[in-house]
């Protein structure tokens, strides 16, 4: 009784380390990996990493770029927690990003109303849009079985298409004096989310999706539903023998993952650039960021924030590294691709099994209602 | 809009130009997929080996070492791939747009360091992919129109095509290969060591991706430019949905993702539509797999008829 | 003899599987071994495939020693076996699937017509008939199973191990496949085959080992027994049976009537009518894979039935889903506790609060009350002597015993009228065992009803009032308490019939 009671003991401590091994490991490996880069690009390594450093988190304005910059990666990161810790992979947080923001931002340059309502109602256009954009994919799987991967993945590229195509053509600047600026007209001073006293750039959208962290978190761990959630999750047969729809757990969690991510569209057009760009939240690639973060945290949302602004910093880091040394931003992105690279693989304890499971057919098939561990001697 | 005959040939050259890169990475696609790896990395991985075919050429100015090392490179990059999937039970998704990441970030990186521009670097006196010219076809316009500016691995594009197809399902390789992806575990159980079968089928069709870049950087101009994949690695995944993996059916729905970007050209004149025209292959892709699956399990709930003999 | 195998021992962690076992085959010889579930039939026969390896004992074939590490090596001597589950690849032909690994060749490519010729006459030469050229997913479950022996003659295979074969195949195509090992035998081939069906070893048998709990407990010839006495071995006498008060039964829980289902081209259910009335254990005998499963999905909503009716507490639940039917009274302990039973990677409190998750007192205006889930977790495991340290730890972490102790808990404090109770001892030791046969009898004396399936046929016969036998599918015989003993339910189980009438 008392060595289980130790084994028990140390397992508690070593699953936590465990739980940052991985994420440390796989950031460590990549600086590494990343300054071997820096170094063919001809720069002192320790210089161009400080610059980095100082570029992301140095000073007070750095640090709320980094902030701001944050922002929609927090709310990718969020959407990919909810979808992934319900089981379901989706990969969709761009097209609903992508959508969400353009959504937001016409819906605020043109709803009549004042300024307050006009911000909370392009917000909620942007959950909207995001959440039905997200249910497709979920009616797809639901009903065709097109596997969410395929969906998702064409669906971003259907979205950033669109939403080009009618920044292009249909709600263009009208008082654009390049003519090839594609971007809709700027929001007025009424409807941006206004900066945090202080002069600092960081906007409300942060507080926003700082409280979005607090309630994913919440909703995950301490409601009904998010116990239902998360028993799907973990075994999708045990949340069925306990009377679990699937079908309502599934489109409830497409439409929670798909309205988080466009929020984060709305936060960046209403928040930081005040309007919706051709190709901004594609080329940023904020929904890829927090899916990256999203890994790292395993999932937990107050990590993936911790993340998201990390990855955020690393971003911006880059961007100073870039100014100040010949050594490219593009660097960043080979970093945080080689930290996703390290990290596709921790999963695989938790995916494969859950990939067995319900792989292993659905219970319609007897055949797989007697595989106890113990028995078949 | 002149709709001429000469119009309609140099549409359906385009066509064929477009294709065939499209084709080569299909067909790699296809063979991954036909081993149950599912291969994300392909835009990444056509990137690079467009970018290094053109820095080889660049440096030691000889055309066939130039297509070789770009086809190391497809082969080295999806090699990682398969290790990450297959070996380390990595997660497709996440390993592919890793990979893609870290291929479109590096490629953009040596180019600035190396060329000093983050935009377009062109040689102009450099020699590309030799164009062929087929004998007899001076002799016709109509032909000469559709097989003009064709180099040899556009050519190579669809007799590759055939080589897989008879790899895949004449030869005892192949056979096994496609064994794989119908059950790996009835394969595995018989007695083949599945991960290695499926590492090097993997690896060694990461060279036509190799190819693919070539025509892309070294091809009708030579030249490397930030984007220059453009998407066709993704485009090539919708091609091997639509067509189900077949080599032979990689032909047809290359050329349907030819022809919609060579109309998309055409189209110019009509701009409005040229993003929505993008999202045919997308939503093309989603369709056929609906379709598909539908269509399995109509066949799977089918009653079990007897067969003739008993 | 082609082979022996001495003094097999073959453990599971603390689960012995193989005792000492010591068995042989000569040539030309169908040998039967029998045995219930966890017998260790299944697993003697897999170390002599290679599939597993033996902690002691040694492997003779045609007298010379062997050491498999893997079913490559069995083969290789000439071992094949017909596995339960087959290994074949759908979408290609019955000819490619029985020449993968031995692929014939021109070059490297593959001669197809060369393929087909051979594989026709093999098949001519078994009088295993087959078309060459059909793709396995458009075969019948028998000829497919024609398919995995004809893979076996095609690498030459000497031994054939058939376990459990008959479990897929209808009637007729038993028939066949006994004929076809008759034929088999006569050409030469020795034979191994892993069953319960009784008839099937009379049938076919020339000699036979009965196994039970690890051992090998007997060995006849066949023409010195018969039916009942092999029943009797494989079944035994073992626990003492309680002496349980009979209380007389109160009103109807649930009824189900006319069940049937077809699945993959069989009838898995046949026209199933049985009844459970408050205050009453029922109990269904029979051997695994007879339909038992099925029933019980369909009963609890997570299988809809081809045709039939199921009432609970009078009301038509036959399309009701699985939340509906715990709400109308319904607690169901599933057969696997890993699988249908468990969040395995969840903390004991999540495991128990599953089904009542949005209810008071856990639950209040959608937000859980954590603290209450972790007392009611902890009152569980105190009430129902869990072995866990606190409702914080993990379910893997559990023992098998205990882990099922607290499904057992959980579904037991639904206050369900009806509760449905699958193979509930399954791998769990016997003081466990012992616990949760108390609890079922307490909640019985309380009025509940419990429906109970187990292969364990002392378990049906200790705590049911009434036991129904159900075989392929169908129920083929009513009992109350007392009125037939052990022996007489292990003939009807294996599908035999009662002495009298």
């Amino acid at each position: 009784m008392v060595k289980r009671r130790k084994t028990l003991e140390a397992g508690g401590v070593s699953k936590v380390l465990q739980s940052l091994l991985q994420p440390l490991g796989a950031v460590l490996i990549s600086l590494v990996l990343g300054a071997i880069i820096i170094a063919v690009s001809g720069e002192d390594v320790l210089n161009a990493y400080g610059i980095m450093l100082h570029g992301g988190f140095g000073n007070g304005n750095y640090l709320a770029a980094t902030i701001s910059r944050a922002t929609p990666i927090i709310m990718g990161g969020l959407a990919v927690c909810v979808a992934w810790k319900a089981g379901y992979e989706a990969m969709g947080g761009e097209g609903q990003m992508i959508l969400g923001a353009l959504a937001s931002a016409l819906v605020a340059l043109y709803v009549p109303g004042n300024g307050t309502v006009r911000i909370i109602l392009a917000i909620a256009a942007a959950m909207l849009v995001g959440a039905l954009y997200s249910a497709i994919s979920g009616w797809l799987y639901q009903r065709f079985g097109v596997n969410f991967i395929i969906s998702t993945l064409m669906m971003n590229y259907i979205a950033n298409n669109v939403a080009s195509y009618l920044t292009t053509y249909v709600v263009k600047d009208p008082e654009a004096l390049d003519l090839n600026s594609v971007q809709t007209a700027k929001l007025p001073e009424s409807v941006r989310l206004g900066k945090l006293a202080g002069g600092l750039p960081i906007h409300w959208g942060f507080v926003l999706a700082v409280l979005a962290v607090a309630a994913v978190f919440i909703v995950i761990n301490y409601t009904a539903f998010g116990y239902k959630a998360r028993m799907g999750g973990i075994n999708e047969r045990f949340a069925r023998y306990g009377g679990i729809n699937s079908k309502k757990m599934l489109f409830s969690i497409m439409l929670l993952s798909g309205a988080l991510a466009g929020m984060g569209g709305a936060f960046e057009v209403l928040g930081s650039k005040y309007r919706y760009i051709d190709q901004m939240i594609f080329t940023a690639g904020f929904a890829w960021s927090g899916m990256v973060a999203a890994l790292l945290a395993n999932f937990n949302p107050f990590g993936t924030m911790f993340a998201a602004i990390m990855l955020a910093g690393l971003s911006n880091g880059g961007s100073a590294m870039q100014r100040s040394t010949e050594v490219p931003v593009e660097a960043v992105s080979v970093i945080e691709g080689i930290i996703m690279l390290l990290m596709s693989v921790k999963l695989l304890s938790v995916l494969r099994v859950r990939f067995k499971k319900r792989k292993a057919g659905d219970g319609n098939s007897p055949q797989n209602g007697g595989t106890c561990v113990e028995e078949m001697v | 809009m002149n709709v001429s005959l000469e119009y309609l040939l140099s549409v359906l050259n385009s066509t064929v130009r477009y294709m065939t890169p499209i084709l080569l990475v299909t067909l790699c696609a296809g063979i991954c997929s036909k081993v149950n790896v599912f291969n994300i990395a392909l835009e990444g991985t056509l990137l690079a080996a467009a970018f290094f075919g053109f820095l080889a050429q660049y440096y030691f100015r000889n055309i066939f070492l130039s297509v070789l090392i770009a086809m190391l490179v497809g082969m080295l990059i999806t090699l990682l791939m398969a290790f990450f999937v297959v070996k380390l039970k990595g997660h497709p998704m996440i390993v592919g747009m890793a990979i893609n990441t870290i291929a479109t970030g590096l490629t953009t990186l040596l180019l600035s360091v190396i060329f000093h521009t983050k935009g377009l670097i062109s040689e102009p006196g450099m020699e590309g992919l030799t164009k062929v010219v087929l004998p007899g076809v001076q002799n016709s316009p109509v032909l000469e129109s559709i097989f003009s500016s064709l180099t040899v691995v556009d050519y190579l594009a669809f007799l590759m095509a055939f080589a897989v197809f008879v790899f895949l399902y004449k030869t005892k390789t192949g056979f096994r290969l496609r064994a794989i992806g119908i059950n790996e575990e009835a394969a595995g159980s018989l007695g083949i060591h599945v991960q290695k079968y499926q590492i090097i089928a993997c690896t060694i069709s990461g060279s036509m991706i190799g190819l693919a870049g070539c025509l892309l950087s070294l091809g009708s101009v030579t030249l490397f430019v930030q984007k220059i994949s453009a998407a066709r690695g993704y485009i090539a995944l919708a091609a091997d949905s639509l067509c189900m993996s077949h080599p032979l059916g990689a032909i047809a729905s290359s050329a349907l993702f030819g022809f919609t970007t060579a109309l998309s050209y055409v189209l110019q004149k009509t701009p409005v539509r040229q993003q929505l025209l993008n999202c045919i292959p997308w939503i093309a892709t989603i369709v056929a797999v609906a379709v598909y699956n539908v269509d399995a399990l109509r066949k799977k709930n089918k009653p079990k008829k007897k067969t003739p003999k008993k | 003899m082609v082979f022996e195998m001495k003094n097999i021992v073959k453990n599971y962690g603390s689960l012995c599987a193989n005792d000492h076992v010591s068995i042989h085959l000569n040539k030309g010889e169908i040998l039967a071994i029998i045995g219930e579930n966890g017998a260790g039939k299944s697993t003697i026969t897999k170390i002599l495939y290679g599939l597993e390896k033996p902690d002691e004992g040694e492997i003779f074939v045609d007298g010379k020693q062997v050491r498999f590490r893997s079913p490559t090596d069995a083969m290789a001597v000439g071992i094949g076996m017909v596995q339960q589950h087959f290994m074949l690849f759908e979408s290609m032909s019955i000819a490619e699937n029985i020449v993968f690994k031995n692929e014939i060749t021109k070059g490297p490519f593959l001669d197809r017509k060369k393929t087909i010729k051979t594989v026709t006459a093999l098949s001519k030469q078994y009088g295993l008939e087959i078309d060459p050229e059909a793709k396995i997913e458009d075969c019948s479950v028998g000829i497919r199973q024609r398919v995995e022996i004809l893979k076996i003659l095609y690498q030459n295979a000497n031994i054939i191990i058939f376990d459990e074969p008959s479990a897929v195949l209808t009637p007729l195509e038993v028939e066949a496949l006994l004929e076809t090992m008759k034929q088999l035998a006569k050409m030469g081939k020795s034979i191994v085959l892993i069953t319960h069906k009784l008839h099937e070893v009379i049938s076919a048998a020339d000699r036979i080992y009965v196994m039970r709990r690890g051992h090998v407990v007997a060995e006849r010839i066949k023409s010195e027994t018969n039916s009942d006495e092999l029943a009797y071995l494989m079944v035994g006498k073992q626990m003492e049976l309680r002496q349980i008060k009979p209380q007389p039964a109160g009103r109807q829980l649930l009824q189900v009537r006319s069940l049937s289902l077809m699945s993959g081209g069989r009838d898995v259910l046949r026209d199933v009518n049985l009844q459970v009335s408050a205050g009453e254990i029922v109990g269904i005998a029979g051997v695994s894979g007879n339909g038992q499963v099925e029933l019980i999905q369909c009963l609890t909503g997570l299988l809809k039935p081809g045709s039939g009716t199921v009432l609970l507490q009078g009301t038509d639940v036959t399309h009701s889903s699985v939340c509906q039917r715990r709400a109308a009274g319904m607690a169901y302990v599933p057969e696997d506790r890993y699988l249908w039973g468990s969040a395995p990677s969840g903390t004991l409190s999540e495991n128990t609060l599953m089904g009542k998750e949005s209810k008071e007192p856990f639950c209040k205006n959608g937000f859980l009350k954590k603290k209450t889930v972790e007392e009611y977790c902890q009152t569980l495991i105190s009430k129902y002597d869990v072995r866990a340290l606190s409702p914080r730890q993990r379910m893997s972490e559990m023992s098998g015993g205990n882990a099922q102790k607290l499904i057992v808990a959980r579904e037991m404090q639904m206050d369900a009228p009806l509760m449905i109770s699958c193979e509930p001892t399954r791998g769990v030791d016997i003081g466990a065992m012992l616990f949760i046969h108390d609890q079922m009898l307490r909640m019985r004396s309380e009025g509940s009803g419990i429906l109970l399936v187990s292969s364990e046929l002392s378990e049906i016969m200790t705590l049911s009032d009434r036991i129904y036998v159900m075989f392929e599918g169908r129920i083929c015989g009513e009992f109350q308490r007392g009125s037939i003993d052990e022996r007489a339910l292990g003939v009807l189980m294996l599908g035999g019939k009662k002495a009298d009438g």
